[in-house]
């Protein structure tokens, strides 16, 4: 089954054209890493999905629902959501970071108790210790509140997640350490990833598959397996260039 | 030396009309800071959240605010009378232009970050204000809460030139009467209420700005 599919959807700001007519079908489970130069659209693509953005034509179905008929609110809750600055909430503690989307949706099973218990798991699924509950953010170092992040949008057991280069402002080791943890992630869940990201060898250690973009149009979407055999695009053949010897998901 | 035995010695006789007219200035400035604490709040939460609306609203304030005191009062006689009441609407109108001003700033001030944070969670823009802008912007609006506190009690002092009460009535009378510490003793009466709101305030200001950052 398909869990996003775009046609012909194009999006502009003032006269620039961020999104010419993508076509692109997701299926569930899929790990899609979007990958392209700053201001290639793989930004406002991710936000399509949840609809921070809306297009100027053609249409969006999650989940067989096309967004035109979708209350905006509802589907976000149900979509996990990640960005590079984390965004936590710097006045709440890590529990209630974590139980945010099924508070403010007033989510059963999230009662008082149910609720540590829940966001202590989380934090141990995403690799952290559960001591961490009634800290604050501030108190954090960039890779845990990453990591926390993660908790976050994993919080409401949501069917896709999207993340906007989530290891964008950490160091190598941490974002190693964070890449794994997400693959974990993504095969134990089983849930649909869309990952943004600017870094051609985190795009093809972690996808499934790669969206390659470029001014708006897709260069190839394909295995990252087979964007390295067999790039489409002189665009795709200088991307991976650089990255003949960095390893990839089969 | 001689003001302050005359100040001391005014306190140690009129102890009870100074106490009187302390509670008085203490229940006509309260008014007034619930009111323009109200007031205020909702009209920055309206302009941060319509924010075309911004500059007439903060246009509207800023004139107001630099009508000098006494003579917002005598404007405000012909339609409202002299008395409590005058005094109270011209302080409020006062004590509007800080809390706008400062709302306004700490809820437009958040993280652009954490806001699209929570928007993409699905936060509704009640959840949005109440959860999270509101919160976050606690800090700053308590810093303007504390400038409007402090200038109403200061204002509330000249109160009694439109007939209203307070300690303002010691000062007008000490002026009339030629009795400098009577003035002086109304006065330092007004300075203690202001700094210690002040000091209050300003401790509950620093635990809302930990929390906030």
């Amino acid at each position: 089954m398909n869990s996003v599919v775009f046609s012909h959807v194009t999006k502009t700001y003032g006269d620039k054209t961020i999104l010419n007519d993508i076509s692109l079908e997701i299926n569930q489970g899929e790990f899609v890493t979007m990958i392209g130069r700053s201001g290639c659209g793989k930004t406002t693509l991710l936000k399509l999905v949840n609809g921070l953005v809306t297009p100027d034509s053609g249409s969006i179905l999650v989940n067989g629902k096309d967004l035109k008929e979708t209350d905006k609110v509802q589907l976000r809750r149900t979509i996990g959501y990640s960005i590079q600055n984390v965004g936590l909430f710097p006045h709440m503690t890590i529990e209630a970071n974590i139980a945010y989307v099924p508070s403010i949706s007033s989510m059963p099973g999230w009662d008082k108790t149910e609720r540590k218990e829940k966001a202590a798991a989380l934090l141990t699924a995403v690799g952290l210790e559960r001591d961490l509950l009634d800290r604050y953010p501030h108190s954090l170092s960039g890779g845990q509140k990453q990591r926390v992040g993660i908790a976050r949008a994993l919080a409401a057991s949501p069917s896709i997640l999207l993340m906007d280069e989530p290891f964008g402002a950490v160091d190598e080791i941490t974002r190693e350490q964070l890449q794994d943890q997400i693959l974990k992630i993504h095969e134990e869940r089983k849930i649909t990833i869309l990952f943004v990201t600017h870094d051609i060898a985190e795009a093809l250690k972690l996808g499934t598959k790669t969206l390659v973009l470029n001014d708006g149009r897709i260069e190839q979407y394909d295995t990252p397996d087979r964007i390295l055999d067999s790039p489409q695009t002189p665009f795709v053949r200088e991307l991976i260039e650089k990255s003949r010897n960095f390893s990839v998901r089969v | 030396m001689e003001l302050i035995s005359s100040i001391l010695g005014l306190f140690k006789d009129r102890g009870a009309w100074f106490a009187s007219l302390l509670l008085s200035h203490i229940a006509l400035a309260f008014s007034a800071i619930i009111l323009a604490g109200i007031i205020g709040l909702a009209l920055g939460i309206v302009i941060s959240e319509k924010q075309r609306f911004a500059p007439v609203i903060m246009g509207v304030c800023n004139v107001l605010y630099t009508i000098p005191s006494i003579s917002l009062l005598g404007i405000l006689i012909p339609f409202t009378g002299i008395g409590n009441k005058t005094a109270v609407i011209a302080m409020t109108i006062y004590g509007v232009m800080p809390m706008v001003r400062n709302t306004y700033a700490g809820l437009t001030g958040v993280d652009p970050d954490i806001l699209e944070a929570a928007k993409g969670m699905g936060s509704t823009e009640s959840q949005m204000l109440f959860r999270i802008k509101l919160p976050l912007a606690a800090g700053v609006i308590l810093a303007g809460i504390r400038n409007m506190v402090v200038m109403i009690i200061a204002v509330t002092g000249i109160a009694s030139f439109v007939g209203a009460g307070g300690l303002g009535v010691a000062i007008y009378r000490g002026i009339t009467i030629y009795n400098p510490a009577m003035t002086a003793a109304g006065s330092i009466l007004i300075a203690l209420l202001a700094i210690i709101s002040d000091f209050l305030l300003g401790k509950l200001e620093k635990y809302f700005r930990k929390r906030g950052s």
